[in-house]
């Protein structure tokens, strides 16, 4: 799909950045995607919420995501791209699985472990990331987005470690259950290539090869990711040692 | 791991020297079963991990196993290793705050493992010995910098490579490689006073004139530059501490002859380093020969030496420490070590079966009838061929 120019974007921004655009519209096409899902996913968990204020509360978060989906589609706009959601593609997908998968066992803390922990770590961090070299608005609303989802973290850690303190073995297996089919996946999107094709996100070829053009590079975004995902395994209270041998055995 | 990283006796900070060490740890986490990671993906990974503990360690003194029960001290200690994944280029100045960081977020994990003594392996011991105040809150874990049994092991394997070579001390002359530094001013006052003459070198004119001072003060013949080339006499015995990896070290005005303990973490000198004649043997390790384990097995990756249950003696200043149940900061500061220190440590430390390693170099073995571990041996001439082909290039 060739970036669409939108009539209403101011002249000076489209200017700006009309020629790294197109690498922008699949960060954000990216951004869009994991939003959306997140969105599915909280509206999801509120289907096996058995308490009202929990059902309130994911409902409310699934609104957050999707406000989030809409800002990012919005900066597009605003630079004449049109980034699309695509929760069906294929790395995407798998992840939808891994938490529906949950969600039939209705379980609520798996389905934490899912979204709080791998899923936000890898949007904490890349959009950290990309908050920092993006220009004017589409920089900060990453930057203000990386910030509101680190919120949701903080929320969610609570009750994981509450969750484990009643019995830290259980609950790291479960962890590491979850670890072995979500953040596989994730390693693969996040890998330096596409080595197993097209991802289905990027509106043509894959975007990260171009990268460095926009200041920022795949093995930047990945190793922030990990980085983030170590770090709130730690507050946790996994030890570090245990999750260091887990990611140290994720593809590359 | 089969055992959770808290209540350990002692903890080992420290890095990878190189990349094909980092890749080899790596290796290990990943199991045999996984193909390896590639090596430019490990320059991409590592610098993102945060430091934490790799494995634990648990080390034997002579003492249970000789009488059957404990006489002194304790005859076992459990550690763990924290490794701060310094990525291996990042070693220069340029980075000092960025590694001060993981030095102070690995003492931290070490501090939360419930350790009693802390070691500061390899560039950390370098980057705190002037800065313990960076050092988060303590509690009851106390940290010792493992240089005092560095300059131990530096100066017994000095005075053993000369016993070997038919030299005296007293009419030699020893030049010191970044003679301010810890490690360094201790070898300083260790040997200065056995030798004809002492040549030191060192970044910082201030601090060598006042070393300078020192030794003449107790009637050492002293002269210092900052320019190796500058010195009026060459030397017989040297002995490199710099901070930093100098792969291009020109050692000046050497003798062609000269016995070189390269006493660098990294090493100073690549195996490269063109000084036909003279014997470079490595400097600053022990043997632990009590017993030593790591779980996961890391044995042959973490002490990568020809030697097995060989470590770098800073490391095995808590290692003794833990088995003596001194948990005391035995090691802090820059500039403190005298040879009674050294001398205490190094009782302490045989008390408890850690003493001088066998002495090589990157060829393997420099002492005759000592032998090699097969696998370094290989290893060894592989790592040296390829650095001299890359030379080469």
């Amino acid at each position: 799909m060739e970036p669409l120019i939108s009539v209403n974007c101011p002249s000076i921004e489209c200017t700006s950045l009309s020629p790294s655009a197109p690498i922008w519209q699949d960060i954000l096409a990216q951004a869009v995607t994991g939003e959306e899902l997140a969105a599915m996913n909280y509206v999801s968990l509120s289907e096996i919420c058995d308490d009202p204020a929990e059902v309130a509360d994911a409902l409310q978060h699934a609104e957050g995501e999707r406000g989030h989906a809409a800002a990012f589609a919005a900066e597009g706009r605003k630079i004449g791209v049109e980034a699309a959601n695509n929760v069906d593609a294929k790395h995407w997908k798998r992840l939808r699985e891994a938490f529906l998968r949950c969600i039939a066992e209705r379980d609520f803390i798996g389905c934490l472990i899912v979204q709080e922990i791998m899923l936000e770590s890898l949007a904490v961090a890349s959009y950290a990331r990309v908050g920092k070299v993006a220009p004017g608005s589409l920089g900060e609303t990453f930057a203000r987005i990386a910030a509101e989802e680190e919120d949701h973290v903080d929320h969610a850690m609570s009750i994981l470690r509450a969750e484990r303190a009643r019995d830290a073995q259980r609950f790291d297996d479960k962890v590491y259950r979850l670890h072995l089919d979500v953040m596989t996946t994730l390693a693969q999107m996040l890998a330096k290539e596409c080595k197993d094709g097209h991802c289905e996100v990027c509106h043509g070829d894959c975007v990260k090869p171009s990268l460095f053009e926009v200041s920022l590079s795949a093995a930047e975004l990945r190793g922030a990711s990990l980085q983030q995902y170590l770090k709130t395994l730690d507050t946790l209270g996994i030890p570090g040692e245990v999750t260091l041998a887990w990611i140290t055995q994720l593809p590359v | 791991m089969r055992g959770r990283t808290t209540d350990v006796d002692f903890a080992l900070i420290g890095h990878q020297e190189s990349w094909r060490a980092a890749a080899d740890v790596i290796a290990v986490l990943r199991g045999p079963e996984r193909t390896p990671v590639p090596d430019d993906e490990i320059k991409d990974i590592l610098p993102w991990i945060p430091p934490r503990a790799v494995c634990h360690v648990d080390i034997e003194s002579i003492l249970g196993t000789k009488s059957g029960r404990v006489m002194s001290g304790v005859a076992k200690a459990r550690g763990v290793y924290i490794d701060s994944f310094i990525p291996p280029d990042r070693l220069e100045a340029a980075y000092v705050h960025e590694n001060i960081a993981r030095v102070r977020r690995a003492a931290a994990c070490a501090i939360k493992a419930g350790a009693k003594i802390v070691s500061l392996g390899g560039f950390s011991s370098i980057l705190i010995e002037g800065n313990f105040d960076q050092l988060p809150e303590r509690h009851a874990t106390v940290f010792t910098t493992g240089n005092t049994l560095t300059v131990g092991f530096i100066v017994q394997g000095v005075k053993k490579m000369c016993a070997l070579e038919g030299r005296k001390l007293e009419r030699s002359t020893l030049l010191i490689v970044g003679a301010t530094g810890d490690v360094g001013s201790g070898c300083a006052r260790c040997l200065a006073p056995l030798m004809r003459r002492v040549l030191l070198s060192a970044r910082n004119s201030e601090r060598l004139r006042r070393l300078a001072a020192e030794l003449q003060a107790d009637g050492v013949r002293v002269e210092i530059a900052t320019d190796l080339r500058r010195f009026s006499a060459e030397a017989d015995v040297v002995i490199c501490a710099a901070s930093l990896a100098s792969p291009s070290l020109l050692l000046g005005r050497i003798a062609p002859d000269a016995l070189v303990c390269d006493a660098g973490y990294p090493k100073n000198l690549s195996p490269s380093a063109e000084m036909p004649g003279a014997t470079v043997f490595f400097g600053g390790l022990g043997k632990i020969t009590g017993g030593m384990s790591f779980e996961p097995d890391f044995h042959g990756i973490l002490n990568r030496h020809p030697f097995p249950d060989v470590v770098h003696g800073c490391l095995l200043e808590g290692m003794a420490l833990a088995l003596e149940g001194r948990f005391e900061p035995f090691s802090q500061g820059r500039g403190f070590i005298i040879p009674e220190r050294v001398e205490e440590i190094e009782t302490i430390a045989a008390r408890h079966g850690i003493y001088l390693a066998p002495l090589y170099n990157a060829d393997g073995p420099v002492e005759d009838g000592v032998p090699c571990q097969p696998e370094w041996r290989e290893a060894a001439i592989l790592g040296r061929h390829a650095a001299l082909i890359s030379v080469a290039r």
